[in-house]
């Protein structure tokens, strides 16, 4: 705090210096923070309505003659205003608040470090530690949903620590990589895989939105960078301890559709439904002793509560010369279905020290995380489409609700009943053996997924390493060198296990195999080294001119490695261990001709031929970049950055340059401004740049590469690799932005705008190639541009400030980002068959042909044509841009923070807008082809019987239709959710003082995607597939912790 | 302080020149172009890939799925619908069989310059030819089924075929050559393998000289050379016997017998086509399934009928599980496609004798055929044409069903039967339509969007 202030008051000693003098008593006092009880030196105190005015010197002390009955008015940056009257006495000591409002904030904006705000010439949004801290959500990545404009958050699944899907400002590359590149502490790290990070570790986090930040990232700045900065001690502040815990337990989500109760279903197969199914030929009685047995809501089967607790214990410290902060977490997180879980241990300690002169500086940081991921078969995870029948949340669309979950014994049914013809689920015959085709059938779905969650293993271990060194040393006057190392190293250890008396296991390896089960090990490696170099120069030119100019070079490399085996055949007594796999060369079979040999190909089978995988990839990037600011008199600033990249991705164009300037004009610094006491601050900022993405297609994506494999006959073979463009090199974006950032009324009302235009050029699409002529389809080369232009707008309204006489602190704050997305040059005009890519148009924009109901007159489904007269033809050549776009036009936050002595409310609503998404969840649930052994939605009670009926479920008789549905699932998938809500109580620091133990204490209640607002019918609107297939959604979570300072 | 400026100093140098020359990675898991074919040995590796890449499976679905030889499955979750419902247009519909076949072409071509530039040593000589002989043989193969199933006319040697692709390259946009430049062009590939096949070439699994007669005798059928189909079909009769009933058993059954087999798709354990799974899931349970009308059609006395309907099929509810490609005693559904038998020899002949007008010697065709699956059967007559060609039609139904034929079959006698398909009652209705009509333009299957878009010198079929 103190060296934030002393830093931050050299910006207005001009100010406070040009205040004059005067006479009268002489009053004397100190001032100090209230925060901390330090003194404050700086202090502007003037007598109210008079030019007299002096400040406070290092030690806080002031010394002013006025008269008793005047005011004095005491101003500091980053406090609050106060006045006080001067009485009998001749010593007026005050005790500063801070204004949070008014303190100007300190940005990171990349090599240069920390900056403050009002010198950033770029387009930057920051996200506190305050908004993030304790917050049940274990990954950094979804944490941001809502945080900062122009920054779309989606997360695929509700796995606890899934990793979301990062997109700012628009989609900016068709083929190749679109989420930022994200930093932490320097060391770029693994986009897609935050789950053993501990986010209360983090102290802001800064998104790099415009060219003017990300050009000096070079060829991987293009969607932008993602700056995360974890806590450091601060100087003299002493040994502080913290414990701090979390408890809470996770729900679903709402549910938007209807499914047929068993009496219900039973009714529909048997007096609507054609064909023949177990209804049929059930009396209502029948029905009613059947529905009154058994009326499942397997929805209420499937979903749990699941417990999250969290231990963490911090130690900061700050000496002299060195600061430390370490911490030590404990988290645990379950899913809201049985099997989906998450364990987790963190450990990091930051380290810094500089020489007593300040010119050498040394860092180092460090985590180590382990981590357990138990995954469940969720639309998400590895090749799943989402309809595997052993995924727990289709069972709640097509479980069979008269099927009893239970056994006679009350426990849980894991295998399924009888045979279907008598109302079973099909799992077991009639003598009572098992049916290995009936239990891995369609009506037995909800007890494969019960069975799957509850005897086998699908788990992650990882051992997640980020650490970086780094020293600099200012070796001249204005000149600094230094250097650094880091390295983010990531291991997973994956186990699967079929358990051979599973129902999965049934069939594995096949069917008739005389041992079941497979159990499947792998090892995945990432390892991505940074080592960066850097000589500065920084000098005040004249009194007012400032520059700075630093030089880098930088090294990447990234080394991958995975191997692994599958083994078939599993001893049921060893499970997970390799003493019970069967030999792999078991033979197996049948000797048909009765000639006593087992003859080879026809006859015998290998059923335990082990799986067994290995493989490795590489990537090295060699930069040497410069970055340049200028700054005068505050008032005016200009920043150039210069890259020049090699990557070891592309050959004949190996080497990039990547630039951009800006500038800033911080209007309020000018002399014309100062009578317009209403603007507190005011700058104008303009960028230009150019920036790559070079993350495109493989990492080889420049050599034609030929694979060996296994061809006919299960021979070695070699086939021709991808076809690849030997002249492929990076995307190229470039970005201008404008931005306005503002502060009115004493900061009461501050935000920024910006309005931004990005022009993708080189953009990776596929060129068609004609298949005749070259034997495939397009080779992925640099033909298309698109652009993505737009406004963000962050705006912050500080309604009631908290002063003495006001105990109420209430802010307001929004953020908000349009984006318009279209793509504006591709070879052949569209790819993509419903969900096209195509010029003129946004990506990602659906293409199908238009439903228009049901016919009255005979209940069958209708279309519209191309001219938009109603057919009653299916044709996909009917198909016509709708446009709708599945990424979101308008995303962004909103919340509210109030403050009531100790008590503090904190709100988060997040948003997404104009995004459609095709909803084939619903679709099945609405399909009469699939009702004879899928539990329906009960809309299908109204499907057309009678002429005349006017209904939007056709006649039944139609059968299945989602073949020939065309847009009538695409479903408007914008929400506005209720992202975070929780309410804290700091206990007052004079009880504290009381205790002589507690430094502070912080007692909160939390509600995490309490509530979402969406016209999109399933669990869970969000999601990152353009089509919803029983997608695992994102729970709502409860809360309860406590931070405990010593 | 000195110490910590020289160590700064050091490595900031040592990064700024030491690192451009690490740029250089080469695939580990993979070759590069370049370097990859050097030998006779790497030119068998391509051979083995390029064989790997021609899959018959795309015909064998569509030529059931989309006719009248299937139905809606009881396991159906969404699988096949629009094959179902006969949605054939330039965006899906034709199951990629332009691209797969086009994609291997480019295999065989690329082996083919790669061949050019290895000299053989006198001891690889024969293993070198067989290489281009089997090249040279699936070139040919891969031609006329893209002229089947896209030519506009492969009875017209002037009409609008496929593109002929003998060459390698990045770019080119090839436009339809005739049917005639096709043909010639088969030709003249068969011709080569001919040349090249070393003495005594005939592996089973592999393209042979009875490979090259049976092809010839398939593309003079559908080209209207009646005569030579007879002679073509004459010299395959009188080298492969028919097989019995157990012999047929045991040919899909197990593989395990291969008399009349002239050509066959070797599937083997880690190379296995999985034709079962075309229509079944593993479990079993089919989400395609028999039609109800092809099942009535094979009586009990016919050996095809435990051959096409699996054990597993609940007959009294009619659901008849395709079992052609069974789940065998190795547990795996690993089966061979039979893609050349000497039973479509006979029937190439009978129908080339019937459009002759020699219905006589038709009969006897097909009645060797159907006399030897079925024991309870007698000698057709024929009076004309259409009777003659609606008796071949419907032996090849059973004969040759689930193997790829149904959907040309009727494509090529539709002309003189007035006939396109016509399913059963039982095995239609709602999005499944029940008849196709015989001038639909869904005999011609249309070239793919993607290639349309990339290839302006292409021209799409008529009615796209």
């Amino acid at each position: 705090m103190k060296l934030k202030l002393t830093w931050l008051m050299t910006l207005f000693m001009a100010f406070v210096m040009q205040l004059s003098f005067a006479q009268e008593k002489t009053v004397t006092g100190t001032v100090t923070s209230a925060t901390d009880g330090l003194p404050l030196p700086g202090v502007s105190v003037i007598v109210k309505g008079t030019s007299r005015g002096v400040q406070t010197d290092f030690d806080g002390n002031y010394s002013i003659k006025a008269s008793t009955g005047e005011t004095l008015v005491f101003t500091f940056v980053g406090m609050k205003k106060s006045e006080k009257k001067v009485g009998q006495s001749s010593t007026l000591n005050l005790a500063m608040a801070e204004d949070l409002a008014e303190l100007e904030t300190v940005v990171i904006t990349g090599y240069a470090g920390a900056t403050n705000s009002s010198k950033v010439t770029s387009a930057i949004a920051v996200v506190s530690a305050e908004s993030i801290e304790q917050v049940p959500i274990n990954s950094i990545d979804q944490l941001l949903q809502g945080q900062a404009a122009g920054v779309n958050v989606s997360t695929g699944s509700g796995q606890p620590g899934q990793s979301a899907t990062v997109i700012i400002r628009g989609r900016n590359s068709l083929n190749g990589d679109v989420e930022p590149l994200f930093i932490i502490d320097g060391v770029p790290v693994d986009q897609d895989n935050f789950r053993s990070l501990n986010q209360n570790d983090i102290e802001t986090m800064s998104v790099l939105k415009d060219a003017a930040a990300t050009a000096v990232y070079g060829n991987r700045g293009a969607g932008g960078v993602i700056l995360i900065t974890t806590k450091t001690g601060k100087k003299g502040s002493g040994v502080k301890v913290q414990y701090r815990s979390l408890y809470g337990v996770a729900i679903q989500p709402q549910t938007r559709f209807d499914v047929m109760n068993a009496s219900q279903f039973l009714t529909f197969q048997r007096d609507l439904l054609p064909g023949t199914q177990f209804g049929d030929s059930l009396s209502d009685s029948d029905i009613a002793r059947i529905a009154d047995q058994s009326n499942t809501n397997w929805e209420d089967i499937f979903f749990r509560r699941g417990k999250t607790k969290s231990h963490e214990v911090t130690i900061t410290t700050g000496g002299e010369t060195a600061t430390s902060f370490t911490s030590v977490n404990y988290y645990e997180q379950e899913g809201i279905t049985i099997g989906s879980d998450l364990k987790r241990f963190s450990f990091r300690n930051n380290f810094n020290v500089n020489s007593a002169d300040n010119k050498f500086n040394f860092s180092t940081n460090l985590t180590m995380n382990y981590s357990v991921s138990s995954f469940v078969v969720d639309a998400a995870r590895g090749g799943n489409t989402g309809g595997q029948l052993d995924n727990p949340f289709i069972v709640p669309y097509i479980g069979l609700p008269y099927l009893s979950p239970y056994n006679a014994d009350g426990s849980i049914n894991i295998y399924g009943t009888g045979p279907v013809s008598g109302g079973g689920s099909g799992a077991f015959n009639l003598d009572g053996s098992i049916n290995a085709d009936g239990a891995n059938g369609f009506q037995n779905t909800p007890f494969i997924a019960l069975n799957t969650a509850a005897v086998n293993t699908d788990s992650e271990t990882e051992i997640k390493i980020v650490g970086r060194l780094a020293g600099d040393y200012n070796f001249a006057k204005n000149l600094t060198v230094g250097t650094s190392f880091g390295i983010d190293y990531t291991n997973v250890e994956s186990l699967f296990i079929n358990t051979p008396t599973s129902i999965r296991g049934l069939n594995t390896p096949t069917a008739g195999s005389e041992s079941k089960g497979s159990q499947s090990e792998s090892f995945f490696r990432d390892v991505n080294i940074i080592t960066n170099a850097f000589v500065r120069y920084d000098n005040n030119i004249t009194e007012k001119l400032n520059l700075n100019v630093a030089v880098f070079a930088e090294y990447n490399y990234n080394n991958r490695q995975n191997a692994g085996f599958t083994a078939f055949g599993l001893n049921p007594a060893l499970p997970g261990s390799s003493a019970g796999f069967i030999a792999g060369d078991t033979v197996e079979g049948e000797d048909d001709n009765e000639d006593g040999i087992l003859a080879l190909g026809p006859e015998v089978g290998l059923p335990y031929v082990p799986g067994v995988f290995s493989s490795e990839s590489e990537i090295a990037l060699a930069s040497t970049f410069a970055t340049l600011s200028m700054d005068y008199d505050g008032k005016y600033g200009i920043g150039a950055s210069i890259r020049r990249d090699a990557t070891s991705r592309f050959v004949e164009n190996r080497e990039g340059t990547f630039w951009s300037v800006s500038g800033r004009w911080n209007i309020d610094n000018e002399a014309f401004m100062e009578n317009a006491d209403w603007v507190s601050t005011l700058k104008l900022r303009a960028s230009y740049g150019v920036v790559g993405n070079q993350t495109v297609g493989s990492r080889y994506q420049g050599l034609q590469t030929v694979n060996s494999g296994s061809g006919y006959q299960n021979t070695n073979s070699y086939a021709l690799g991808t076809l690849i463009d030997p002249a492929i090199q990076w995307e190229t974006s470039n970005q201008a932005n404008i931005g306005l950032s503002f502060g009115l009324w004493q900061n009461r009302l501050s935000g920024e705008l910006d309005v931004y235009n990005n022009k993708t050029t080189d953009l990776f699409a596929g060129k068609p190639l004609s298949i005749a002529g070259t034997g495939t389809t397009t080779v992925q080369a640099n033909v298309g541009d698109m652009t993505n232009q737009g406004v963000d707008l962050q705006i912050s309204y500080n309604i009631l400030r908290k002063s003495d006489s006001n105990p109420w602190d209430i802010t307001l704050n929004a953020n908000g980002n349009y984006n318009k997305n279209e793509v504006t040059s591709l070879p052949g005009g569209f790819t993509g068959n419903t969900l096209r890519i195509a010029e003129g148009r946004s990506a990602f924009t659906w293409f199908l042909p238009r439903w228009a109901g049901v016919n009255p007159a005979n209940g069958e489904p209708l279309y519209l044509d191309l001219d938009g007269n109603v057919t009653n033809v299916y044709s996909p050549d009917n198909a016509v841009y709708l446009d709708k776009n599945f990424d979101p036009t308008y995303t962004g936050g909103f919340g509210a923070d109030i403050r009531y002595k100790g008590f503090s409310l904190n709100t988060l609503f997040a948003f997404q807008a104009d995004r459609w998404k095709n909803n084939s969840s619903l679709a099945i649930i609405e399909d009469a082809g699939l009702a004879g052994f899928a539990n329906q939605s009960v809309t299908l009670l109204n499907a057309w019987t009678t002429p005349g009926q006017v209904t939007d479920v056709p006649a039944l008789s139609n059968g299945g239709l989602r073949a020939i549905d065309g847009d009538r699932y695409l479903e408007d998938a914008s929400f506005l959710r209720l992202r975070n809500i929780s309410l804290s109580y700091n206990v007052d620091r004079k009880v504290l003082e009381q205790t002589k133990f507690f430094t502070g204490v912080r007692v909160f209640v939390q509600g995490t995607n309490l509530l979402t607002w969406t016209k999109f019918r399933g669990f869970d609107p969000e999601g990152t597939n353009s089509t919803t297939f029983f997608d695992y959604p994102v729970p709502r979570t409860f809360t309860l912790g406590f931070d405990l300072t010593f | 302080m000195k110490k910590y400026l020289s160590i700064l100093t050091i490595t900031v140098a040592a990064l700024f020149v030491g690192c451009s020359d690490s740029l250089d990675r080469f695939p580990i898991d993979q070759l590069v172009e370049e370097t990859a074919f050097v030998t006779v040995a790497d030119l068998q590796l391509g051979l083995n890939g390029a064989i790997g890449n021609y899959s018959p499976n795309q015909i064998i679905a569509h030529n059931s799925i989309f006719t009248d030889n299937c139905g809606l499955g009881v396991d159906n979750g969404g699988q096949e619908l629009n094959a179902l419902a006969q949605i054939l247009n330039a965006d899906s519909g034709d199951r990629g069989l332009w691209g797969s076949r086009y994609s291997a072409m480019n295999d065989f071509n690329r082996l083919f310059a790669a061949a050019s530039t290895i000299t053989p040593l006198a001891a690889e000589q024969e293993q070198y030819n067989n290489i281009l002989a089997q090249s040279h043989a699936f070139r040919a193969l891969m031609h006329y089924d893209l002229l089947l199933y896209y030519g506009v006319d492969i009875r017209d040697l002037s009409a609008a075929g496929v593109p002929y692709v003998d060459y390698v390259s990045a770019d080119a946009t090839p436009a339809r050559n005739t049917t005639g430049e096709v043909l010639t062009a088969i030709q003249a590939d068969l011709d080569a393998a001919l040349s090249l096949f070393p003495a005594g070439t005939n592996d089973i699994n592999f393209a042979s000289p009875d490979f090259v007669t049976f092809l010839r005798a398939r593309i003079a059928l559908e080209t209207g050379d009646n005569i030579g189909a007879i002679g073509f079909a004459n010299s395959i009769i009188s080298n492969y016997p028919l097989a019995n009933a157990t012999q047929y058993f045991d040919m899909f059954n197990e593989d395990a017998n291969s008399v009349e087999v002239i050509w066959r798709y070797d599937s083997v354990q880690g190379f296995n086509l999985g034709l079962n799974f075309t229509w079944n899931f593993t479990g079993p349970g089919p989400f395609v399934e028999m039609s109800t009308e092809l099942a009535n059609l094979l009586p009990a006395s016919d050996i095809r009928r435990s051959v096409n309907i699996d054990p597993a099929s609940i007959e009294e509810d009619d659901i008849y599980i395709i079992g052609k490609y069974p789940i065998n005693s190795d547990t795996q559904a690993i089966n061979d496609f039979k893609a050349m038998r000497v039973s479509e020899a006979y029937l190439i002949r009978a129908e080339a004798y019937a459009r002759n007008t020699q219905f006589g010697l038709a009969a006897d065709d097909v009645f060797a055929v159907r006399s030897v699956r079925d024991t309870a059967t007698t000698l057709p007559s024929y009076t004309n044409i259409q009777e003659a060609l609606t008796d071949v039609l419907a032996e090849r139904r059973l004969e040759l069903a689930f193997e790829g034929h149904r959907y040309t079959d009727i494509k090529r006698m539709r002309s003189v039967l007035n006939a396109g398909i016509e399913r059963d009652d039982a095995d239609c209705g709602g999005a499944i339509p029940c008849s196709l009509a015989f001038n639909s333009e869904k005999w011609i299957f249309p070239v793919p969007t993607a290639e349309i878009n990339a290839n302006t010198n292409i021209t799409q079929a008529p009615g796209y």
